[in-house]
């Protein structure tokens, strides 16, 4: 269970969060949908524990990641806003780094990597150097760094940016199969075909405010109109900064 | 157990760096070509403080005096037949015309020589041409006071017995001076590549974001990436420490009279000391760098912060600073202990100990600071 309470934060006169509060729970894909500049990424950091709120308190099962942050990183898998690999590593050492700093070690983490590389579907490429990786390779690695210690929380940040169809497909594929194992899934997107066809619930940031929240279906309903992008940019007030 | 996370790092960050050919190859040169080139100077330089060639001068009158010619001949003084180089002030030696008479009559017999005293590359030559005519001088003073029935020993009112003390080691240290700071300076540049890959190249390529959200302090991140980088900066220290003797085992210097023997336990010391200071080197340089955008920007600031320990030893080695406090701090500490190893030199070992601990205690309130750095997001997302 991913928990926003209340969550304030502001870079100079900018505000980023504006008392923005939601939950994610198990078993659920939550949708973070926003235009730019929405706040949607600080929010995600702040989950994270990488910014530090103002006020208002951002827990993982209860625990706040200004507090304890690393107790809330051991449960969570992230794939964040940029991800870079590193270039001169194997896919498999990347993602045996990401194992061994979540603790584990030995046949264990070797299993739990080998795993990850098959249900990705990325063998072929697991003793190759991340250099000359396609953006869809990339992906994969990222995401695989992010769930190979089968996390209960997987957070991602527009993770189906610059993605082919191909990878589109196993991205949602795999969170599907993820959801339905039980993990909370929060990710953001600008996207709303893809929060559409994948989200149980979502919550529409405005201006660091959560503007609406519910399933497409609710918020078609609250909105009045047939169509999901029409209910959104009446929710958000503006077409600006989304993409259909 | 679980494995520490600074391990963890470490060894990621060194395989990393280990196949990174850039740092792999700048690590190497720095450690051969620079004792290689300190090398060639030194054997022009050898080649130039043995040159037992003859002095060849202008001679004014010879005709009055063919004997002092024939021993200026004999001790490699010539009558030069070649202009002088341009810039060069000519040597002149003019023998008066009453030569044969003053000898005859035994009085002194005047010889003028006329030169640029001033003149740095002519000094040698000039003092061989002094050195001569004195000899040759104190010969016809004996021949004279013996034809007297005086015994020659009779002008020697005190007898100046010099003792160099000065021992092969000491004219070493003076020599090797020059070389140390590629000793000490070897492991700024060795680990530098690294210390920048590692932290605004880390940066730069969008993986400090993901790395800083892992479940592990940004202590132990920042230890991590220190050791790595100082184990690169150790391999040139000890690269640079174990070539530069083998070196000087090959040049010509006992044709100077300077010995170079650094035995094995030597070196081990030398290597000893360099490694506090390939900490402060790395902490230093990941404390800039952290702090830049880009691997170019780091380079930017390192290639200035290189010029500090450069400008500290230059001076000390050049300014001949003599104070007890240079043996207590960083940097200084090890240049001076390095000097004392090379002149053979009992080591101060407390002073020695006590450096060791300032350079490690400024090295880890570096890490601390950094670490702090890397914990507050203005810094890290550059707000």
């Amino acid at each position: 269970m991913i928990e926003v309470k209340s969550l304030q934060k502001t870079f100079g006169d900018v505000t980023a969060l504006d008392s923005l509060t939601f939950s994610a729970p198990e078993g659920q894909i939550t949708g973070l949908l926003g235009p730019n500049g929405a706040g949607k990424t600080t929010c995600l950091r702040t989950i994270y524990g990488l910014l530090k709120a103002d006020s208002g308190e951002a827990l993982i099962d209860g625990i706040d990641a200004n507090k304890e942050p690393l107790e809330v990183r051991r449960k969570i898998g992230i794939f964040p806003d940029k991800f870079g690999l590193y270039e001169r590593l194997t896919a498999r050492e990347q993602v045996a780094y990401f194992a061994a700093l979540h603790g584990m070690e030995g046949d264990t983490a070797a299993a739990a990597v080998e795993e990850v590389m098959r249900r990705l579907d990325m063998t072929a490429i697991a003793d190759r150097r991340a250099t000359g990786f396609s953006q869809g390779q990339r992906m994969k690695v990222a995401l695989a760094q992010a769930i190979v210690h089968r996390p209960k929380h997987l957070i991602l940040d527009e993770p189906s940016r610059g993605l082919d169809v191909m990878s589109t497909r196993i991205l949602r594929d795999l969170l599907r199969e993820l959801r339905d194992s039980g993990t909370s899934i929060l990710f953001s997107s600008h996207v709303m075909q893809e929060v559409a066809a994948l989200c149980d619930q979502v919550v529409v940031v405005a201006a660091g405010k959560v503007a609406a929240q519910g399933t497409p279906t609710e918020l078609c309903e609250q909105t009045g109109e047939s169509a999901l992008e029409e209910a959104f940019v009446k929710i958000i007030g503006t077409d600006e900064g989304i993409a259909a | 157990m679980m494995k520490s996370p600074i391990k963890l790092v470490f060894r990621k960050e060194l395989k990393d760096a280990l196949r990174d050919k850039r740092s792999v190859m700048a690590a190497m040169s720095y450690a051969f070509f620079g004792p290689l080139l300190m090398a060639l100077a030194f054997y022009v330089l050898i080649g130039q403080l043995t040159d037992s060639s003859d002095v060849k001068i202008d001679i004014e009158g010879g005709e009055h005096a063919p004997a002092l010619v024939a021993h200026l001949e004999q001790h490699g003084i010539v009558e030069r037949t070649e202009p002088w180089p341009s810039g060069q002030q000519p040597i002149t030696l003019t023998i008066d015309q009453d030569w044969d008479e003053h000898i005859a009559t035994a009085q002194p017999a005047r010889v003028v020589l006329s030169a640029d005293f001033s003149s740095q590359k002519q000094r040698t030559d000039i003092r061989r041409v002094e050195s001569v005519i004195e000899n040759y001088s104190n010969q016809l003073t004996y021949i004279r006071l013996q034809m007297r029935g005086i015994d020659p020993r009779i002008t020697q009112g005190v007898d100046l017995v010099k003792h160099d003390k000065a021992t092969k080691g000491s004219k070493a240290a003076m020599l090797l001076g020059g070389v140390l700071i590629f000793i000490l300076l070897s492991v700024f540049f060795s680990g530098m590549n690294v210390a920048i890959d590692i932290s605004a190249g880390e940066r730069e390529r969008n993986s400090l974001e993901l790395l800083l959200s892992q479940p592990l302090t940004t202590d132990q991140l920042v230890w991590g990436k220190a050791l790595a980088a100082s184990a690169f900066a150790m391999f040139g220290g000890v690269l640079s420490a174990i070539l530069i003797p083998v070196i000087f085992t090959l040049l010509p210097l006992h044709e100077i009279g300077v010995s170079v023997s650094l035995a094995w336990p030597m070196i081990l010391m030398i290597i000893a000391l360099l490694v506090p200071l390939a900490l402060l080197a790395t902490a230093l340089q990941l404390f800039v760098s952290f702090r830049a955008k880009s691997f170019k920007e780091a380079q930017t600031y390192i290639s200035l912060l290189l010029m500090v320990p450069m400008l500290i030893i230059f001076g000390v080695e050049f300014a001949r600073v003599k104070s007890q406090i240079l043996y207590y701090l960083p940097l200084t500490g090890q240049h001076q202990a390095l000097l004392d190893i090379i002149k053979g030199e009992a080591l101060q070992y407390d002073a020695l100990a006590l450096s060791a601990l300032l350079t490690v205690g400024v090295a880890v309130g570096l890490l601390r600071l950094i670490s702090r750095m890397l914990s507050s997001e203005k810094v890290v997302f550059g707000l």
